[in-house]
């Protein structure tokens, strides 16, 4: 992925001024960067990413600026020039405030001279706007002939600044600096992956939005949740069931098939999701991946049947299993969700042509490498990966993996599935010739609704079957809550991740599994357990003085993490003087354990103590 | 089961639902204390244990039988394992073997000079099953490269979790990248890339994540590689034995196309010219035009290639800061990572508490050291105004400290006592887990410098000739419309446009209504 930047694909811009654009780059469009300038769009659709380009002056002939490919050699020029001065211990260049790779050090012509200044005390300083002899107005003429991508604005500022040689070589470096970030006309392309955009999301967009997830608390629950690629797709058979079969025909649950899973919880508005899906391989489209020259087991199937453009049938990797030779994708058959679709009541029974069309009940989504998400509202709020290619809302969608990677089910759903309309309703049922006697419309709706039963069915079934391989959330619900409730589905070791932007829930929940919470539980002398079956246990709802079964989780662990940015310029190295401040980010950590049954006691000397559980306080003696 | 064409995959990739005999287990002995061990199949007495192969620690004694397919976080019960006569030389009273099961080996042992007899006697035997002990146990964890890096045998310097799993995210390891990684030490970085980039094992042609891994060590490579079989990770890590700063990154002549790179070395300046993407020119050898032609690249040609070092010193990074900007990368950016663990416990304080550890006995709050204050003041005017005539100084303050004593004893063993909170304490029986605030605290110790992490990226080539195609692909000239910043001028004309759109529209239709009613009219 992300080697070329494609016709339509999602990009950052980053602007001399530091700040990010983020744009879908529309083929035959102009991209206007504000006062940087405007550009036509082709000129970097196809073109590499990471390069920073300079917008050039208009041809005579061209009604448009063309691009020029900044070299690093021009880049980085002042800091070699730096470099080269005889000793650069002593700061011979700028002192800039903000990072390194936003200097992008600019040389002038006429800077030569005055860079040979000499340094002088901070005493002879002046006020910067004093000595500018040029007015507003007169810098404005400039920047409309803007020659030169805003070099010759710049150099003309510095030329008629009166006071140029009292400054010292610090504030003239950042005079300098100040004057590039506003005037010069360069940008560059940056790919839209889940590390830019959640950067660009918490520093310039809505941070809250994505629940102040920085770049270090997504790794680590990435990996603390040992989130990874759950195997290669595999897809059950189709039952071909014809309409007038009922819930009995649905594919049963296959629960040694199941692996590779993780639950997910997610208010950052998909970031979360995606990325997980990052980690797993389901995040960037196919045709990318194929380009990249991947095998997933998927590019096969797309020449195959290029007129649909489904996913996947038979894939190289998912033929192994003996159940897929008739395993179908049925990304074609949501298509045909639609209401209207005069596609949809041929289906069914006479598999037409070459391709026959999956029935009503077969699952669209993989056993394997799957991301389930539990939601709290009644649809899942994952708008963040429409900027990936991916709408949940979409009920004619494109291929994409998520398609077939992504469960999403409600906490009802989950826990009080009979409550649940579209779950408990049994499906819809028809003879072949009462549906030819109906209107396309109605047609159309029978099939989906078929369709939504059995892929909710699914759905509900295989999550509550558990055996997740990690539980990984960043939920503003309460924790314990959400534990309590997912612990029971965790497979034996899994990890559970939890991010918080606050310590307190975490504290709280790490509280629940304090070490004399989990000694006078197994002690064996708790009243409220003691006429439940261990198994039940596993089910545990909790009361005030024992909210969650304390045994349930081992090595409960609460971290933060925060990367200290530094600058590094020849003699001027050193930490950021100010970074984005706000919510710390914590991540608890622990993973799923299978407590032996009965008493268990630890070795050591504990024995005090768990006395002291049964009778409170009144024993102790002076 | 589901189709692998492997079955054995590393417990690190995918570890089934329950332990395996000859895989990796992480023993948690405690909260921070993991032990690796390779689970043996029950064969027989092992090291003259009974039972086969034990693991001893100080939370009891685990046979590895009792260990083995079992659902992955397992909780353990210790076993009763005669460690005692193990290996000792005679000099053993039968008496005082716990078990009556150990009997026999005890009374082997007396006889002859070491264990060896018993290991014998238990290959004929069968194997000894396994008595639960009263107390003590662990849990078995999956191996992860989380539980791994806390756990494994050290080399060198360790690369940990909030230090990988932020360069990991940083240099975009995902599945179906191939990393280089050089300077493997302790393994550790390995386990969490390969886990990073993991999408199947190769299988005929095509192309799979990979980590390609250099190590300069003799002895390190030797163990290193016996690990990487040890956990299955054979055909996904490529381990090379060589000095990377004058033998490069190819393995086998042949490049490693990668797109991320993580350089462990102490000095990544030296590595770098051989990460660039043409022949890196020498000063005193400049490169002719046949020496480019041969030259590979380790670098994906098709992608740019993300970097990090880590060095822990700043020196390192200038050298390596400057090496990377003549090289060519670009977006160089350097980071330290502050990571911090916290403890929660429950921060008890309160005159009326039980002396348990980790306890404050002194006030909760100014109500509670008023109140005592004021108890204490009242005894001893009770005291000061009874007649005691004949009594001396030392003596009155003797007795007034005997005093408060006695109310203190008095205050504890009276539950009707003037302290309301012990009564409310009692009446609502507040289980002591419960009792006082909820904190959070920094473990005692911590790391507050690991090492400096240098994130760069080097773009792919672009000769003229891909613009050439590129322009002519994506030819210009045709624009209709503006995205990102528009003006306010841009947005009125568009919005100019629109309306005139609509009018025009509407105007048709009125036309196209008006002709009809003509028609229809007529």
């Amino acid at each position: 992925m992300h080697s070329l930047i494609r016709p339509n694909a999602w990009v950052a811009l980053k602007l001399p001024s530091g700040s990010t654009k983020v744009l879908q780059i529309t083929p035959n469009t102009t991209i206007s960067l504000g006062k940087y300038g405007i550009f036509p769009a082709n000129l970097i659709i196809g073109r590499p990413y990471h390069f920073t380009f300079e917008l050039v002056d208009k041809l005579p002939d061209e009604s448009f600026s063309r691009l020029r490919v900044v070299p690093t050699t021009e880049l980085y020029a002042e800091v070699f020039a730096d470099e080269a001065a005889p000793g650069c211990s002593t700061p011979a260049g700028g002192a800039d405030d903000t990072v390194i790779a936003a200097t992008d050090g600019v040389e002038f012509s006429l800077v030569d001279d005055n860079g040979n200044v000499i340094a002088r005390s901070n005493r002879e300083i002046i006020d910067d706007n004093a000595r500018q002899t040029l007015t507003q107005d007169e810098i404005e003429e400039l920047k409309r002939e803007g020659n030169n991508a805003g070099k010759d604005v710049i150099a003309k500022l510095l030329l008629s600044h009166t006071a140029l040689d009292q400054k010292t070589s610090f504030s003239l470096a950042k005079y300098k600096l100040l004057k590039s970030k506003k005037y010069m006309r360069r940008f560059q392309v940056l790919p839209i992956d889940v590390a830019n955009f959640a950067q660009w999301q918490l520093e310039e967009r809505d941070s809250s939005k994505i629940m102040d997830l920085r770049a270090e608390m997504l790794g680590l629950v990435g990996c603390w949740g040992n989130v990874h690629f759950g195997g290669d797709k595999l897809l059950l058979e189709d039952p071909k069931a014809t309409t007038d079969n009922g819930e009995d025909a649905c594919v049963p649950l296959q629960e040694d098939l199941l692996r590779g899973r993780w639950l997910v919880v997610d208010d950052t508005c998909g970031l979360l999701v995606a990325a997980l899906a990052e980690r797993m391989g389901v995040l960037y489209p196919e045709e990318e991946v194929a380009q990249e020259g991947k095998t997933e087991g998927q590019n096969e199937s797309t020449t195959e049947k290029p007129s649909t453009g489904t996913v996947n049938t038979k894939g190289a990797d998912v033929s192994r299993g003996p159940l897929d030779e008739t395993a179908q994708d049925d990304v074609d058959t949501e298509m045909g969700d639609a209401p209207t679709s005069s596609a949809t009541p041929k289906t069914d029974k006479k598999p037409k042509s070459t391709k026959p069309r999956a029935s009503d009940f077969a699952i669209p989504y993989s056993q394997t490498n799957t991301i389930t998400v539990l939601h709290g509202a009644s649809q899942p709020n994952l708008s963040l990966l429409n900027y990936w290619g991916f709408d949940n809302t979409s009920p004619n969608h494109p291929p994409h993996p998520l398609l077939n990677h992504l469960l999403t089910l409600s906490w009802l759903q989950l826990l009080k599935p009979e409550l649940d309309t579209s779950y408990s309703t049994p499906p819809l049922t028809a003879s072949p010739e009462e549906l030819a006697a109906w209107k396309p419309s109605r047609r159309g709706n029978f099939h989906r609704k078929r369709r939504r039963y059995a892929r909710i069915r699914h759905i509900v079934d295989t999550t509550r079957a558990g055996n997740f391989a990690g539980l990984v959330c960043a939920s503003t619900m309460d924790p314990i809550s959400i534990v309590r409730h997912a612990l029971p589905l965790l497979a034996g070791g899994a990890p559970v991740a939890i991010y918080s932007p606050t310590v307190e829930p975490l504290a709280a929940l790490a509280d629940c599994f304090s070490v004399p919470r989990r000694t006078a539980w197994t002690s064996g002398s708790v009243p409220e357990i003691a006429d439940i079956s261990f198994e039940d246990l596993e089910h545990w709802a909790g009361n005030e003085r024992f909210p969650l079964n304390p045994t349930l989780l081992q090595g409960v662990s609460i971290q933060t993490s925060r990367a200290r940015r530094w600058q590094v310029l020849p003699g001027r190295t050193h930490p950021l003087m100010t970074e984005r401040g706000g919510a710390d980010g914590f991540v608890f950590t622990a993973w799923r354990a299978k407590p032996a049954e009965g008493k268990v006691a630890a070795k050591g000397k504990f024995k005090r103590r768990k006395v002291e559980s049964e009778a409170p306080a009144a024993a102790a003696e002076v | 089961m589901a189709p692998t064409t492997r079955n054995n995959v590393s417990p690190f990739l995918d570890h089934g639902a329950r332990t395996k005999a000859h895989s990796l287990a992480i023993l948690q002995l405690s909260r921070d204390n993991l032990q690796p061990v390779y689970l043996q199949p029950p064969t027989g007495g092992q090291d003259g244990y009974a039972e086969g192969a034990v693991v001893n620690t100080r939370y009891g004694s685990f046979p590895h039988s009792t260990m083995l397919n079992v659902p992955w976080g397992s909780q353990i019960r210790a076993s009763k394992v005669d460690t005692g006569s193990r290996g000792r030389k005679r000099k053993r009273d039968s008496a005082d073997n716990p078990t009556p099961g150990n009997e026999a080996t005890g009374a082997s042992e007396k006889e002859v000079e070491d264990s060896a007899p018993a290991a014998n006697e238990d290959d004929t035997v069968a194997l000894k099953q396994a008595v639960a002990d009263t107390s003590g146990f662990i849990h078995v964890l999956p191996p992860t490269p989380e539980v791994w890096t806390q756990s494994l045998p050290h080399r060198t310097q360790v690369v940990y979790t909030p230090d990988y799993s932020y360069i990991l995210h940083r240099i975009r390891a995902r599945p179906g990248s191939h990393i280089i990684e050089a300077g493997a030490g302790s393994g550790s970085f390995t386990h969490a890339s390969v886990r990073a980039v993991y999408n199947g094992y190769p299988a005929g042609g095509e192309r799979r994540g990979k980590v390609f891994s250099f190590e300069f060590h003799e002895q390190r490579y030797h163990k290193m590689k016996q690990e990487l079989a040890d956990h299955g990770l054979d055909g996904i890590v490529q381990l090379s034995h060589r000095d990377v700063y004058h033998g490069g990154f190819l393995v086998d002549g042949k490049s490693p196309e990668a797109e991320s790179v993580f350089l462990d070395l102490p000095a990544p300046w030296e590595a770098l010219p051989l990460l660039s993407r043409r022949k890196p020119q020498s000063p005193n050898d400049p490169a002719s035009e046949n020496d480019q032609a041969e030259w590979v690249s380790p670098l994906n040609p098709r992608k740019s290639a993300y970097i990090c070092t880590f060095s822990p010193c700043i020196e390192q990074v200038t050298k390596t800061v400057s090496a990377m900007r003549r090289l060519g990368w670009v977006d160089i950016d350097m980071v330290e990572i502050a990571n911090r663990k916290l403890h929660t416990s429950r921060e008890r304080v309160g005159l009326n508490l039980n002396f348990d550890r980790g306890v404050n006995n002194s006030p909760r709050d100014v109500e509670e050291a008023l109140t005592r204050l004021a108890e204490i003041e009242t005894r001893f005017r009770e005291h000061t105004g009874k007649p005691r005539g004949e009594e001396e100084e030392d003596e009155d303050m003797d007795s007034a400290g005997e005093d408060a004593a006695a109310a203190k004893k008095s205050r504890v063993a009276a539950p009707n006592g003037v302290i309301v909170p012990a009564e409310q304490q009692a009446s609502s029986g507040t289980a002591p887990w419960m009792e006082g605030r909820l904190i959070t605290r920094g473990e005692p110790e911590i790391k507050t410098h690991t090492s400096y992490l240098v994130f760069a990226i080097l773009p792919r080539e672009w000769t003229a000739e891909d613009e050439a195609a590129a322009a002519a692909r994506y030819p210009c000239g045709k624009e209709q419309g503006v995205i990102g910043a528009v003006d306010k001028a841009a947005r009125k004309r568009e919005r100019r446009e629109q309306l005139a759109k609509q009018q025009s529209n509407r105007k048709a239709r009125r036309k196209e209504r008006d002709e009809k009613m003509g028609e229809a009219a007529v």
